[in-house]
């Protein structure tokens, strides 16, 4: 059952991995030919400035592998899903499965070309190259955003309700504390607890350095 | 009599207006069950809230011995489902359809399954999205039949196809359930195309099962009779009136359910004299119970 999900999946998605995969294996073998001639301080400098790409294709390639998981049953309304004889979790837990195994094609080919970086750059001294690091991180981050949207996407409107409910009682709260001139930002923690540790979104934020000292 | 196939109270709303309200459906083991009923009737939902594709408000629903959505899985292992819509995943082959299908089922017979194929002249490399709807049907029967189910649930099979196509995928269901003994449950608004193959027949009407008999009951029983100098008020009368037309002279015409010859005497005994039988064929009598149930209900 699992390898004809697989199959399946991989038809609609196979186009988006090549294109993923082929970014992730270009972003740090394009790094190291740009490095390639600086001194230690305009390394890092651009290897910073890369960083912000990894957690974007990150996020990218969970939100179309998440897309592609439930599209062709999109397309059928889930009536064939529906009427398949395994349980909705069993079914939902393959085709997650499947996804997850795609990340991790787009996942190689960045490990790949990190592990580029790492054997043919020239790496000025007090510098390492973090290929395994920085790939780990990607693999991560990729799977919380295609967990999340693969959720969203599978979800019912009466979930997608819950969700929008959620969102509306944070806007009505703060409102009401803004309206009795209470002195706090409820959005803007909500926001630091998602994206700083240990909150959902912390992985994506921080450094995603190739090479650093 | 057991049956493949049992609800009791069965309700159902869906929006403001459409609702399937105390279905009470009985269809027997081994029989190919009819389920009629005009466009919007409810027999989509119905069949969705039978194979646990939709949840009930109420009442209790049970297939092939289990309950229903509870068993969904293990019933659905055993059930054959042709919905009325393509469902099918668009960007897969003929050949990948069928690899995919028969992967979750244990009792698939591949060997069958290419039959079928050649049967139907279906190009295996073909994909899914590019079949015509025939193709499409043919494809989604043979998906249907080759996992060898206990219980065939056909919504609307040839709805839109062509008499060639209609008459193929018809042939290869009566087929399967002289080979197999297995239950049939195929809804349909074409009368005529089912009053060959079932031999019971549901008339469903506004969300309500409007009647539930056998096929040669149906067939049988049912007549148009013309009637002279009938009471206004019947008493005591052998069969369903179903329907009444006075017309504008003394001649009335009755259409009536349970009717045998020997029924003739009845009329002597209210002073009137009956003048005529006529047979209704199966789609005459469709439309004359479904205006008598719309009469009862008002």
């Amino acid at each position: 059952m699992l390898k004809a999900i697989l199959w399946s999946q991989w038809k609609p998605t196979r186009g988006l991995v090549l294109i993923t995969s082929i970014i992730a294996f270009a972003l740090p073998v394009s790094s190291l030919t740009i490095t390639s001639t600086l001194r230690a301080q305009e390394v890092t400098r651009v290897m910073q400035s890369y960083g912000a790409l990894y957690p974007m294709l990150a996020a990218l390639t969970g939100l179309l592998i998440a897309m592609a998981a439930w599209a062709p049953d999109h397309a059928g309304r889930h009536t064939y899903a529906l009427s398949l004889p395994v349980t909705r979790s069993q079914y939902a837990g393959m085709r997650f499965i499947a996804g997850s195994a795609f990340i991790g094609v787009t996942a190689a080919a960045l490990l790949v070309g990190t592990l580029i970086v790492a054997v043919a750059g020239a790496i000025p001294d007090g510098l390492h190259v973090y290929p395994v690091a920085l790939t780990f991180r990607f693999a991560l981050a990729a799977m919380v955003a295609y967990a999340i949207f693969f959720a969203i996407s599978s979800s019912t409107s009466q979930t997608a309700g819950v969700i929008l409910g959620v969102m509306a009682s944070i806007l009505l709260a703060q409102f009401v504390l803004a309206m009795m001139e209470v002195d706090f930002n409820l959005i803007e923690k909500v926001g630091e607890f998602l994206a700083y540790r240990p909150g959902l979104f912390s992985v994506f934020a921080g450094r995603w350095m190739l090479i650093d000292a | 009599m057991s049956f493949a196939i049992e609800t009791k109270d069965l309700r159902y709303t869906a929006g403001k207006t459409f609702q399937v309200s105390q279905l009470d459906m009985h269809v027997p083991h081994k029989s190919v069950y009819g389920f009629l009923g005009p466009n919007g009737s409810g027999k989509t939902t119905t069949i969705r809230l039978l194979l646990g594709l939709l949840k009930p408000h109420a009442g209790r629903v049970t297939v092939l011995g289990s309950e229903m959505p509870a068993s969904y899985a293990s019933v659905l292992a055993r059930t054959g489902y042709v919905p009325e819509r393509p469902h099918l995943y668009p960007g897969l082959t003929v050949d990948e359809a069928l690899r995919f299908h028969g992967s979750f089922y244990p009792t698939w017979d591949g060997r069958w399954a290419d039959d079928l194929v050649r049967q139907f002249a279906l190009d295996r490399q073909r994909k899914i999205g590019s079949l015509s709807k025939g193709e499409g049907g043919k494809l989604q029967m043979t998906l249907a039949l080759a996992q060898q189910p206990d219980l065939l649930v056909l919504d609307e099979p040839t709805d839109g196809l062509d008499p060639v196509v209609r008459r193929d995928i018809l042939a290869a269901v009566l087929q399967y359930v002289t080979d197999r003994s297995a239950t049939v449950l195929i809804s349909s608004h074409l009368v005529h195309e089912l009053e060959r193959i079932c031999d019971w027949v549901g008339l469903m009407d506004a969300g309500r099962l409007v009647s539930e008999l056998p096929m040669q009951d149906f067939r049988s029983g049912l007549k148009r009779l013309r009637v002279s100098d009938a009471p206004d008020v019947l008493s005591s009368a052998p069969f369903t009136l179903m329907a009444r037309d006075r017309g504008t002279g003394t001649v009335e015409q009755w259409v009536v359910r349970g009717w045998t010859p020997g029924m003739k005497e009845y009329f002597a005994t209210v002073g009137a004299s009956l003048r005529e039988v006529v047979d209704l064929d199966l789609e005459e009598g469709f439309v004359e119970m479904l205006r008598a149930a719309r009469q009862r209900a008002g």
